[in-house]
């Protein structure tokens, strides 16, 4: 995989633009899937929406190569049989078809994958939903192509948390927690503060966000419902909190405290708001994140002297913390990859330029996944196949991602900064 | 390709109607995803008299002090023996190099780093109040040298 990544060429450029943020997906890989998508039959509008959004879902993820449009050729069907020689000798792997249903209240889905190969139908599926649905109908559509054809979980229909700082002309800044879909697409604003936030963090079930806001004047952390908009105070402690995030349970919350005035790491029972403390050192210690189990934690600790990463094992009583970064004298803003084959993180390299990397378990040695100057905040998606990330280009702070696989895309804001993105779990 | 890795997701699907020679049929319906959003006007509490006003700076990811802040505190411990009343806030910021959540704790150990010495000569630690704002507050806007200098800091209110 990482092979293709570095070898990956320029296959395509396209962009699309929706609400706010501007999606450009800039580079693919090599070894797709090769893929003809004839048009949804039914509501023209509607097909060449749904046909666009599923384009960019899958082209997004750098395994797919979509047949252009000028060059698909009519299904021919002889005795029921969908007819395979064409899309064989236009080297396609799979052929989708689909209809659409719409009626007042309703918009319904039927789509069909072939595989060219084996000449046969490998999935029919039906996606249902309402006409103002049609974003969600698409990537749940994109998502049962995905998983058919890699035998993996989509992730188009999942979300993403970031946070947006907006200046007005005298240089008071507004800062938003953003919610969108994984496109960019879709945004909506969760909260809008005259004073910082920071660090958001999905719930597990996708339902509720936990985030640092700077409100009364010093850092907290609070959880908000995406739903009803209501929000709480986790702790009412006088002190500074901060570096949330979830456990997979959804039953927990670690966080960083002040209390000492030095950041130590703490696992809340949200239950009952019981405190139990994880680290207990002069040097910093902060930004813990959950393995995917549940059963340890990562968190970025001062204690060597300069910042590095570090594991607790917690079905261990009194656990000591392991080191687990060794190159380089800035390591930081860990979190484990889906199935804790290896962490994602911020690297700063010897001639100090912050990027994301990979290490993984097996290997000694540390990956470069990026390449501009301050890369920050890495996100992993729930399926593990891409990072989402931001970036600093001409002093305007942006969302970027990639895939393992070498694809890459962008996210830019149409106003002010946008920085901090949150993958969630999967929604669906 | 993949057909043996069907079976795994399909568990994952709300309706599964029936899955014969591996064709793989599903149903699902999207799900709800309404949003209220919410917003704070209140800006926070303004921090008290500027009595003892005074700023000092910091190293690259150092919160030790140097000659030159000692010598700006050194006003401000004065200030503070000779008006028992004044109770001060520090509030530390880093440059926007690193993490966030890591500058959060350098800016807390900065104001920490004021507070000890303060402490150390004479003030009372129920008189200070200490905080950080991370990377949050730059005062300079710039990603260069002079910028992230301006931005290492040690405000006290």
């Amino acid at each position: 995989m990482i092979k293709n990544f570095i070898l990956s060429a320029l296959l395509f450029t396209s962009t699309l633009s929706y609400g706010e943020l501007f999606l450009e997906i800039t580079k693919g890989s090599e070894d797709q899937f090769k893929v003809a998508m004839i048009p949804f039959e039914g509501n023209t509008r509607v097909s060449k929406q749904l046909n666009n959004i599923m384009r960019n879902d899958l082209i997004r993820t750098g395994e797919f190569s979509i047949l252009d449009e000028e060059l698909l050729l009519p299904v021919k069907i002889i005795d029921d049989e969908l007819v395979y020689s064409d899309w064989k000798l236009l080297g396609m792997d799979y052929l989708v078809t689909g209809t659409i249903i719409k009626a007042n209240n309703s918009l319904d889905i039927n789509y069909e994958i072939f595989d060219v190969h084996k000449k046969r139908k490998v999935r029919s599926s039906k996606v249902f939903g309402i006409p103002n649905q049609i974003r969600q109908l698409a990537h749940y559509t994109s998502d049962g192509i995905y998983e058919s054809i890699t035998g993996i979980k989509g992730i188009a229909a999942t979300r993403l948390l970031y946070v947006n700082e907006i200046k007005d002309l005298q240089l008071l800044s507004t800062y938003k927690l953003m919610l969108a879909d994984s496109d960019g697409a879709n945004e909506k604003t969760l909260l809008s503060s005259s004073e910082p936030i920071i660090s958001p963090s999905w719930s597990p079930d996708g339902k509720r966000v936990a985030y640092v806001s700077f409100e009364t004047g010093m850092a907290k952390v609070f959880i908000q419902e995406i739903a009803s908009g209501r929000r709480e105070a986790v702790l009412s402690k006088d002190t500074q909190i901060s570096s949330p995030s979830w456990s997979p349970d959804g039953k927990y919350l670690s966080l960083t405290l002040y209390q000492d005035g030095n950041a130590e790491i703490y696992i809340l029972r949200l239950r009952d708001r019981t405190l139990t403390r994880m680290t207990n050192q002069f040097a910093i210690d902060t930004e813990s994140t959950w393995s995917p189990k549940g059963n340890k934690i990562l968190f970025t600790s001062g204690r060597s002297g300069s910042p590095q990463i570090y594991e607790l094992d917690l079905r261990k009583l009194n656990p000591k913390a392991k080191r687990v970064s060794f190159e380089g004298t800035y390591n930081a803003k860990a979190s484990y990859l889906p199935n804790e084959e290896g962490i994602v993180f911020v690297h700063r390299t010897s001639d100090g330029l912050f990027h994301i990397a990979l290490k993984y378990k097996r290997e000694n040695f540390i990956r470069i996944l990026t390449e501009a100057k301050m890369d920050e905040s890495p996100s992993v998606a729930p399926n593990g196949n891409m990072v989402i990330y931001g970036i600093k280009e001409e002093n305007q702070s942006m969302l970027a991602g990639f895939s393992l696989s070498g694809a890459r895309f962008k996210l830019p804001a149409s106003q002010g900064e946008v920085r901090e993105p949150a993958w969630s779990d999967f929604l669906r | 390709m993949n057909q043996s890795i069907n079976t795994l997701f399909a568990l994952s699907l709300i309706i599964i109607i029936s899955a014969c020679s591996s064709v793989q049929i599903t149903e699902e319906a999207v799900s709800d995803q309404s949003v209220a959003g919410v917003s704070i006007t209140s800006k926070s509490t303004a921090t008290q008299a500027v009595l003892a006003n005074a700023v000092v700076y910091f190293d690259y990811d150092q919160s030790n002090l140097t000659a030159k802040s000692i010598q700006a505190l050194k006003g401000v411990s004065d200030l503070m023996k000779r008006n028992q009343k004044i109770t001060i806030s520090i509030e530390g910021h880093a440059d926007e190099r690193g993490t966030r959540e890591y500058n959060l704790a350098l800016g807390q150990r900065r104001a920490e780093s004021v507070a000890s010495y303060l402490i150390a000569n004479g003030v009372s630690r129920n008189r200070l109040i200490t905080k950080s704002y991370g990377e949050e507050r730059p005062l300079s806007l710039g990603s260069n040298d002079t910028a992230w200098s301006k931005n290492r800091r040690v405000e006290i209110k």
